[in-house]
């Protein structure tokens, strides 16, 4: 196994670089003055503005293969560049917007995996039955709904009619402790750093602004976890050895747990592996309706506002995350098959 | 299983009564404002130029003179302790002298006291910064008589042009700064301006509501690593990119607020009151800018008191219009207009997008086609401006009369103006070209910035009258990605195009200039033809307007641009806008300014539970 994974990688170089370079190709069919447009992001902001002056400065005439090499020669020194859509630097963007999302993930993985499961689990179970029909549906219906409509509904719902969760990631209270006062954020992820800090008060409003987010994303993912447990189970539930379990007289729980489920997850893990790699990725949507200022929502603004070095740093980021999403994913795999051998 | 789904509800129950227990209550001391419009790009006054960063320095700094109760006709000092005038002797009869007298007792953020000496070093060092894009060139025109830094340089005797000002000769360095310093003087209590001509809206340039007037903390800036004020050492901090500048993200203003952080990846700016503030602290203690992109998320939070103020979209307005305990205060006019470009001169080659075939065979249009002014005037009778205002703009706003907005000084108000008249659009689309337009007809691709759809229908509008016209004559319109367009209009290849202006003071010039000089903004977008005929017929009149410190004198000129600029139909405002307000109710004191970036005022706002 650990050959495989130094060749995995031994590969990772040549996948970013293939990909920036892919970035970089697109990009250099933009035109110095469409690239300018970073940072003259709208009409009203063009003013007495000298486009030429703003070219030159930023060096967005420069010849694309030049300003490739001037970018790689940065990023071997860890310099991704600067983004003028973030107002800072690619790493810091990253390091600042990246918590939040595996905040995000961290707390949505659970119940969207588990919550899945559950739900497929009961339709195999249950197959053609009411509790078949009604799990099915219900998934269906989150998985049909446009996560901006879902998003929104559970924002009225839950903040606008109740009044519980607000979107954000803090209210301004403790925005100000956290941003202005002695509070150390050690991770950038509110809930752990209030922990850190002994901030309880904190840690409650944290996980209050997760809570509404954390139901969207859940519900638009079941339907698509819910389905793939179901058809395994189902398959897994007609072989051989499931019929003979049952007819040692092992209770239906037992084969359940024991010989089904357990068999039906390798598929499972496959797609819980990508899933992962979707919330560390960013959720665009769930982001913007929440206010909730993850990596995603960072990598979209920068791309509609033509921000080349923050396109470059965060694609780049990502593929780093996919490799190694990956790699985890087919170490899993292994531990979870024992059929399966990595070489 | 019971058991299970007690447990259940008792955790539900558990959440939602902490969860509610933890919603905000009405807090008099913080007043929230949030914002659609996107974060500041730069809070270093020598480099901010957009609204968003206007609307944060405005909270820090003073000025050295606001306008009263948003009166633009109204100065009041700040800073100063008198407002210059002829009257009061301050200012010399030929308005090239300036005497400002600086107050004193004012603390910096930092406790520092304000001197003359902060007030010079903030102008001086902010001209020799120069930031590509930036404001600056507001003191450059009125002090020495041209648009940037470079020009100085090459004023005493420097290269025209330079990539890189390590380049330049640095006994030409040494004298650029020289010619700068010597605009401003202390003398005494006072600050000195020597200006190189009459400049009448200079007072305007210095006053609240333009970022670039905001008084810093010299020793400070020296201490953060700003230029020391050595002559010989500025060429280091010029042209800085904006996050290399030593107010790019921190501040020491003597405003009312500090700033206590910039929360970028939060997209959002949280000040505190600053208590030893020279007119006695505000009563908003603490004070939140968030930049939140989804209106319905603005909307939830406005509802929930979470904020105290949203921007709302002109045509979102229907949102909240009747929501309990918001108000909407509408109908506020602005120092801005939408106007129709024309060019002048189009390139045909590459552009057959927009221009089809280049010729006017009725497949396209000539690069001229705009140049011939009954084109110019047959669009804009064409165009019916009652029914965008009623229908699109859902009345918000005014009819032009000119280039320059009504809310300023100097416009005729009895200027005739265009109106929907497709008769005289076709005698004039006939009388075009000698009669081969309205013969062979023609086809132009007009263009607006996607995303802006009042935009897009003020193109139809001009479209459908157009064709109802002649069915020889065809009009597209064409969105464009706002790259797309920044890029074409670099090159003058947007045959018709819309865009918006809006002011940094107010006063005629600053419209004029941009519309109708032949080195303004839009001259450079609109081909050669109006270079051409803006200096035959607009750059003297301009020159003399802005130089002219009789009001008589100014008033006359500009009528006469207005009228010139309408009788040529160089382009097409249809309308001024007016904006709007969307606060709950217990906001008190809210006082609108036209002039001001700020949305809210955080010093006169106050909250007071309804």
């Amino acid at each position: 196994m650990l050959t495989y994974i130094t060749r995995r990688l031994l590969f990772l170089p040549v996948v970013l670089i293939g990909v920036t370079l892919m970035v970089f190709v697109v990009m250099s069919f933009l035109s110095p003055y469409q690239l300018v447009s970073a940072y003259i992001k709208s009409p009203e902001e063009l003013k007495n503005q000298s486009l030429d002056d703003l070219v030159r400065k930023y060096g967005l005439d420069l010849p694309p293969h030049i300003r490739y090499v001037n970018w790689m020669r940065n990023l071997l020194k860890g310099d991704l560049g600067y983004s003028v859509s973030a107002n800072m630097r690619v790493t810091e963007a990253i390091a600042q917007r990246f918590p939040a999302t595996i905040e995000l993930a961290m707390f949505s993985i659970i119940p969207v995996i588990f919550g899945g499961i559950w739900l497929g689990t009961i339709s195999a179970k249950h197959y053609n039955k009411p509790l078949d029909h009604i799990s099915r549906t219900f998934a269906i219906i989150g998985w049909s709904l446009p996560d901006f409509v879902f998003g929104l509904l559970m924002l009225m719902f839950f903040y606008g009619v109740l009044g519980w969760f607000p979107p954000g990631r803090l209210s301004n209270w403790a925005d100000t402790v956290v941003l202005t006062g002695d509070f150390v954020r050690y991770t950038k992820m509110n809930t752990i750093d209030s922990l850190l800090n002994g901030r309880m008060d904190i840690f409650w409003d944290a996980v209050r602004h997760l809570v509404a987010p954390i139901i969207t994303l859940s519900y638009l993912w079941w339907a698509f976890l819910l389905r793939i447990t179901r058809s395994s189970m189902l398959e897994v539930l007609n072989k051989d050895y499931v019929r003979t379990a049952r007819a040692k007289g092992l209770g239906e729980r037992t084969v359940i747990n024991r010989h089904v489920r357990r068999n039906a997850m390798i598929p499972v893990a496959t797609v819980s592996g990508s899933m992962v790699l979707g919330l560390l990725g960013g959720v665009v949507i769930v982001e913007t309706v929440f206010d909730y200022k993850g990596i995603g929502l960072l990598t979209a603004t920068g791309a509609q506002q033509l921000d080349y070095t923050l396109i470059l740093g965060t694609t780049l980021f990502y593929g780093l995350l996919l490799v190694l999403t990956n790699l985890a994913v087919d170490m899993f795999y292994a531990v979870i098959d024992p059929r399966v051998r990595l070489e | 299983m019971k058991a299970k789904y007690l447990m259940l509800f008792v955790v539900l129950l558990v959440v939602s009564v902490s969860a509610s227990a933890l919603a905000a209550p009405f807090d008099p001391e913080t007043f929230v404002y949030i914002s659609g419009a996107g974060s500041p790009q730069t809070l270093d006054p020598a480099a901010a130029y957009d609204t968003a960063s206007g609307e944060v320095i405005h909270q820090i700094y003073d000025n050295l003179f606001e306008y009263v109760d948003g009166d633009l006709d109204h100065i009041g000092p700040v800073l100063a302790t008198e407002v210059p005038s002829v009257a009061n002797g301050l200012m010399s009869e030929d308005g090239r002298t300036v005497r400002v007298p600086i107050r004193k007792g004012v603390k910096f953020h930092n406790g520092a006291d304000l001197t003359p000496e902060d007030v010079k070093y903030t102008l001086i060092r902010n001209m020799l910064a120069d930031p590509a894009g930036g404001p600056q060139w507001m003191f450059f025109e009125p002090l020495l008589d041209v648009q940037t830094m470079a020009d100085v340089v090459a004023m005493v005797g420097g290269p025209e042009s330079f990539v890189d000002i390590d380049e330049v000769d640095a006994a030409v360095l040494l004298k650029a700064y020289e010619k700068v310093a010597s605009t401003i003087e202390v003398d005494g209590d006072d600050i000195v301006f020597h200006l190189a001509n009459a400049y009448p809206p200079f007072i305007n340039i210095l006053t609240k509501g333009g970022s670039w007037g905001a008084v810093l903390n010299k020793d400070w800036m020296i201490a953060n690593g700003a230029w020391d004020g050595n002559p010989e050492t500025w060429s280091k901090w010029y042209d800085l990119a904006l996050e290399d500048m030593t107010c790019y993200e921190k501040a020491n203003g003597t405003g009312p607020f500090r700033l206590e952080t910039w929360d970028k990846s939060g997209s959002q700016t949280i000040y505190s009151r600053f208590d030893e503030y020279w007119q006695g602290p505000a009563k908003i203690k603490t004070a939140f800018i968030k930049d939140i992109k989804e209106l319905s998320t603005r909307v939830l939070m406005l509802r929930a008191g979470d904020a105290d103020g949203i921007y709302v979209g002109q045509d979102e307005l229907e949102q909240v219009r009747d929501l309990p305990g918001v108000v909407v205060l509408e109908g506020l006019p602005q120092m801005t207009n939408t106007v129709l470009f024309y060019s002048f001169t189009i390139p045909t080659e590459g552009n057959e997008d927009l221009v089809g075939s280049g010729k006017l065979d009725g497949k396209g249009i000539p690069s001229d086609f705009f140049a011939d002014v009954d084109i110019r005037k047959a669009f804009n009778y064409a165009f019916d401006y009652e029914a965008y205002l009623n229908e699109v703009a859902q009345g918000a706003g005014v009819i032009p009369k000119g280039a320059v907005p009504q809310v300023l000084p100097f416009v005729n108000p009895d200027q005739e103006y265009y109106n929907h008249d497709l008769k005289k659009a076709e005698e004039h689309f006939k009388k075009a070209f000698g009669g081969e337009v309205w013969e062979k007809g023609f086809e132009v691709g007009i263009v607006y910035n996607t995303g802006n759809d009042q935009r897009k229908t003020a193109l139809e509008i001009l479209e459908y009258n157009i064709k109802s016209i002649n069915p020889k004559f065809k009009v597209n319109v064409v969105g464009l990605e706002w790259a797309t367009v920044l890029d074409k209009l670099r090159s003058a290849s947007l045959p018709v195009f819309v865009l918006g202006w809006l002011a940094d003071f107010p006063d005629p010039h600053n419209f004029t200039v941009p519309f109708m000089h032949s080195s303004g903004t839009f001259a450079g977008y609109c081909g050669q033809g109006l270079i051409d005929l803006a200096k035959e017929e607009f750059d003297e009149l301009i020159d003399a307007g802005i130089k002219a410190t009789d009001p008589a004198e100014r008033e006359a000129i500009y009528y006469d641009l207005q009228e010139r600029y309408v009788d040529l139909a160089i382009s097409l405002p249809f309308i001024e806008a007016t904006t709007h307000r969307v606060m709950r109710d217990w906001v008190q004191n809210f006082i609108y300014t036209p002039a001001y970036s700020a949305n809210f005022d955080f010093y006169t706002v106050y909250k007071e539970e309804k």
